[in-house]
């Protein structure tokens, strides 16, 4: 019983996704069986919108800054976390995993009011960066959290035994071990923040990300190029968080 | 790595206070300001409180009651994935866990898109529908209605109340299930006397995560809603948006959170006394 469940829920949730990426390759304007010929021609349109590119870079430019940030701010947490005591180290994760809990939408408008009415600043990429880096962190504890948990302490203190000083012992024998969950981290990381739209839509000011740019399109009409973007940022979130997966090994 | 753990927790606390706490506070307080020719004014005013439980009281109330349908049938249909997962998928178990990490990411827009595309007037569902001769015209409650929304946030959410029940099964022993079935319970039984006592935690997260989610969300009931599905979120994001009256929708955006709070206290209580072992 729980095992046909399982698999109609996978169908329920990944067929609307595959759906999006057969209609991307159609030529009909509209979405809708018969699928018409395969076409890429809504893929060439993308490559040839300077509004569509704009955006690209954009995603791109948050997206890379938000993994290297959270991938530094959550890592460290993280060691702090494995050697702080057990009330401490309670409080720090709870307080650092707030931001998952509440609705994107709350973090949106809280974050403009401190920084157009607060710091009276103008919005743009690096708020965005900073509502991202807020959301991802907390991902990346976890992993690199659940990494950590998993070495064994001897080899660190035989490197020390052996006269290796911290940092060396860190460098040698902790960061080798750890280097597959970091970079794991920062692919979630990455993957989060190309995916996040309500933060972006709020504090970005002028421009477009991909989703801002996808949420226009979605507002005005039925586009079909929408499919072609769609497909796009689902090839680049999953390709990312599947590569992610692998790399730390994550079950659950 | 050497430092002392404070130092070493500093940089993702000062994240979270910066970005988090510090707006939360300030955002707070404008809910008691006031706004005049679309100005704000620094005021000490219950006006936004006033008109957030006068206009919005019932429209709270009822995105709660949506958001609470959305997370029950997640944790539902979460459990049974779950439970499927842990004790009969057998050697296939990692590859259907990974397809069902996988279904978190690939785009919040795209799913809420691709489900406008399908229950749309002339979208797939209609079409199959009268092609195999079962309506005649297409059904109009598919798309921007109450259902529409409760499909698609399930979609979105779903993956998300899976895991931390799947995180509370691992640490449940199969002899412990077996061991009550041979002794005579029921299935019901087992449920409710071995499984859920032992991941309560799990349950009660996959159902605050969908909850709060749910309640916050407006991108959803905005654009697949219509008028019979609106919720409060879209109006919380007009007086930031369009309205630019902060403090309403600061009051509106606290009130819901608490209300949230509340709701998700009185389950919990719910949960605690129904799954006592």
């Amino acid at each position: 019983m729980s095992r046909a469940v399982l698999f109609l829920c996978l169908a329920f949730l990944l067929a609307p996704l595959a759906l999006v990426v057969v209609f991307s390759f159609g030529s009909n304007a509209l979405i809708g069986f018969p699928l018409g010929g395969l076409t890429l021609r809504w893929y060439a349109g993308l490559a040839a919108d300077p509004g569509f590119l704009s955006a690209l870079r954009t995603s791109l430019v948050v997206a890379i800054a938000t993994a290297a940030a959270a991938t530094l701010t959550g890592a460290l947490a993280a060691f702090g976390l494995v050697r702080a005591a057990p009330g401490l180290a309670r409080a720090a994760l709870g307080l650092a995993s707030l931001p998952a809990l509440l609705p994107p939408l709350v973090i949106a408008i809280a974050l403009t009011a401190l920084v157009v009415r607060g710091l009276g600043l103008s919005l743009g990429t690096p708020v965005v960066v900073a509502g991202h880096l807020l959301i991802a962190q907390p991902f990346v504890i976890l992993i690199v959290l659940a990494r950590l948990a998993s070495l064994d302490p001897a080899a660190v203190e035989a490197a020390r035994d052996l006269g290796a000083t911290p940092a060396q012992a860190f460098r040698r024998v902790t960061l080798p071990q750890i280097r597959t969950a970091l970079v794991g981290a920062a692919l979630i990381a990455a993957a989060i923040s190309l995916d996040e739209f309500i933060v972006a839509s709020f504090t970005l000011g002028g421009g477009n990300t991909l989703a801002t740019f996808v949420w226009g399109k979605m507002r005005t009409t039925l586009d079909p190029s929408i499919n072609a973007i769609a497909t796009l940022i689902l090839a680049l979130t999953i390709g990312l968080a599947a590569l992610a997966l692998r790399l730390t090994r994550y079950h659950g | 790595m050497t430092g002392r753990p404070a130092l070493l927790l500093a940089p993702a606390l000062i994240v979270v206070a910066a970005a988090l706490l510090v707006p939360l506070a300030l955002l707070f307080v404008v809910s008691f300001w006031t706004v005049r020719s679309f100005r704000l004014q620094p005021d000490l005013s219950l006006a936004a409180w006033v008109r957030f439980v006068e206009s919005y009281g019932g429209l709270t109330l009822y995105t709660l009651g949506i958001a609470a349908l959305i997370a029950a049938i997640c944790v539902a249909l979460g459990f049974a994935c779950a439970y499927a997962l842990r004790f009969r998928a057998g050697r296939h178990a990692d590859a259907l866990l990974t397809a069902m990490l996988i279904s978190l990411f690939g785009g919040y827009l795209v799913k809420v898109y691709a489900w406008k595309t399908i229950l749309g007037a002339d979208g797939i569902l209609n079409g199959a529908l009268s092609r195999l001769g079962l309506i005649e015209a297409p059904l109009p409650w598919l798309l921007y209605s109450r259902t529409a929304v409760v499909v698609t946030l399930t979609h979105f959410l779903l993956p998300l109340a899976v895991l931390p029940i799947y995180a509370a099964l691992r640490n449940v022993s199969a002899e412990s299930v077996e061991a009550a079935r041979d002794l005579g319970a029921s299935r019901a039984a087992v449920l409710r006397r071995v499984l859920l006592p032992q991941c309560r935690l799990g349950v009660f997260a996959a159902f605050a995560f969908c909850f709060l989610l749910a309640a916050g969300d407006y991108v959803t009931p905005l654009l697949l809603g219509g008028a019979g599905g609106s919720m409060l979120g879209q109006f919380i994001a007009l007086e930031f948006s369009t309205r630019f009256n902060w403090p309403a929708g600061a009051a509106m955006a606290f009130g819901l959170l608490f209300a949230s709070l509340g709701a998700l206290a009185l389950v919990w209580a719910a949960l605690a006394r129904a799954t006592r072992p």
